[in-house]
């Protein structure tokens, strides 16, 4: 068994937990944040599972609980911790960018650090940085919608 | 760790290496680009140290997975592991890097690329050493380098990968000239191919004869991602395209 203090949300969870445990169990089953899911049962292809660690976007199923002690994890339920949607969920409400929302969490984790890093990306950028995640329902044209629509609000905002 | 998960590894201990900052940096000086094994392929990318001559490392490390695997994997991690199809092996062996061990008593020793990597999932690295850092040396102007490959959606593991390092002389002949392959049984060289552009320009028959040379020496094989003919095809076209794409930057057009 091993220690881990992890940050989840800006909520610390000290618990003792089995070395083989990964991190995407660790926050479903020890934080009881089920928003995180767990696609492709745990091989690192789909992306659903997608968290930020320390701000960046990984996924919680291709590590261990253990190498996220003493690190802060962001969840999707971190996005909105007052019920107030970032502008990224709203478009992805108003432009349709989820059927199901199974992926729904992993892409928005993913293309919320995306958007960090890459404010003002061509629409080919935003394919390019959801390669990692799978969708089975939107065909990924409305959810490039959504991503593009943020794009396009920051910039009106800026002139 | 997905070696883990599929147990094709059993190791009875994991020892997180994310917290050694001292191997996580790139640094480029007195001709020498030098990479810290734990450096992440994001951090490659972003990287202002990395030269135009050895931007084939940015080539590969772009395109390794997507950006959440690309957050986290690190240029050490793929060498050592030495996947059968993997971007960095074959771009490191193109770009001649020595990688940089240490043992538990602390004592070092350099291995070039080619003594480096045996074999789909072997290397030379000793049991209990640790990669530090790969170093590049920098051949100067009329150098240049690049990686491409394609796999079965973007940016998948490669099934053909192939990277160039080309030098030009005085006279725009070519006078150094690595050519590597990935997509078969791990990262090697192609020898004869390299022989055969040294003392050319490197115009496109030129590179499309040096990629018949390397189709006429290695055996492909047909499988569920590509036959063997199609593998075939994948090397000459990839082949030239890298090759022109590597001279082209050598001459500062690309």
């Amino acid at each position: 068994m091993a220690k881990v203090a992890i940050d989840i949300n800006g909520r610390l969870f000290q618990e003792e937990v089995p070395e083989r445990m990964l991190l995407v169990d660790f926050i479903r089953e020890r934080a009881h944040l089920t928003g995180t899911h767990i696609g492709c049962t745990y091989e690192g292809v789909c992306g659903a599972c997608t968290v930020h660690l320390d701000g960046e976007a990984v996924k919680s199923c291709m590590l261990l609980a253990a190498q996220a002690d003493e690190h802060k994890i962001t969840t999707v339920e971190g996005l909105a911790p007052d019920g107030e949607l970032t502008p990224l969920q709203e478009a992805f409400k108003s432009e349709h960018g989820l059927q199901c929302g199974f992926c729904t969490a992993g892409i928005l984790m993913n293309m919320t650090d995306f958007l960090k890093r890459y404010p003002n990306p061509s629409e080919q950028e935003i394919r390019k940085g959801l390669i990692g995640n799978l969708c089975r329902c939107t065909g990924y044209v409305h959810i490039i919608n959504a991503v593009r629509k943020v794009v396009q609000e920051n910039q009106l905002r800026k002139t | 760790m997905q070696a883990v998960k599929s147990r094709m590894l059993r190791p009875a201990h994991i020892i997180d290496l994310q917290a050694l900052s001292e191997l996580k940096f790139v640094t480029s000086e007195k001709g020498l680009l030098t990479v810290g094994a734990m450096t992440r392929y994001v951090d490659i990318v972003s990287s202002d140290s990395i030269p135009l001559e050895l931007i084939a490392l940015k080539d590969a490390a772009s395109r390794v997975g997507d950006r959440q695997v690309r957050n986290r994997g690190t240029i050490g991690g793929s060498l050592c592991w030495n996947y059968s199809a993997a971007c960095t092996p074959v771009t490191v062996l193109a770009l001649d890097g020595a990688m940089n061990l240490i043992s538990p008593d602390g004592s070092t020793r350099q291995v070039a690329a080619d003594d480096f990597f045996l074999g789909p999932l072997e290397t030379a690295r000793n049991e209990f050493e640790i990669l530090l850092s790969v170093d590049f040396k920098l051949r100067g102007s009329k150098s240049g380098s690049a990686y491409k490959k394609w796999g079965l959606v973007t940016d998948a593991l490669p099934v053909i990968g192939i990277a160039a390092c080309l030098h030009f002389d005085n006279t725009d002949c070519c006078d150094y000239a690595r050519i590597t392959l990935t997509g078969l049984s791990g990262a090697q060289r192609c020898l004869e191919a390299e022989a055969s552009l040294l003392s050319t320009t490197a115009n496109t028959e030129e590179i499309a004869e040096a990629m018949m040379i390397v189709c006429s020496k290695i055996p492909t094989y047909t499988d569920s991602m590509a036959t063997a003919d199609y593998r075939y095809q994948l090397i000459k076209t990839i082949g030239l395209e890298v090759i022109e794409i590597a001279k082209k930057r050598a001459f500062g057009l690309g």
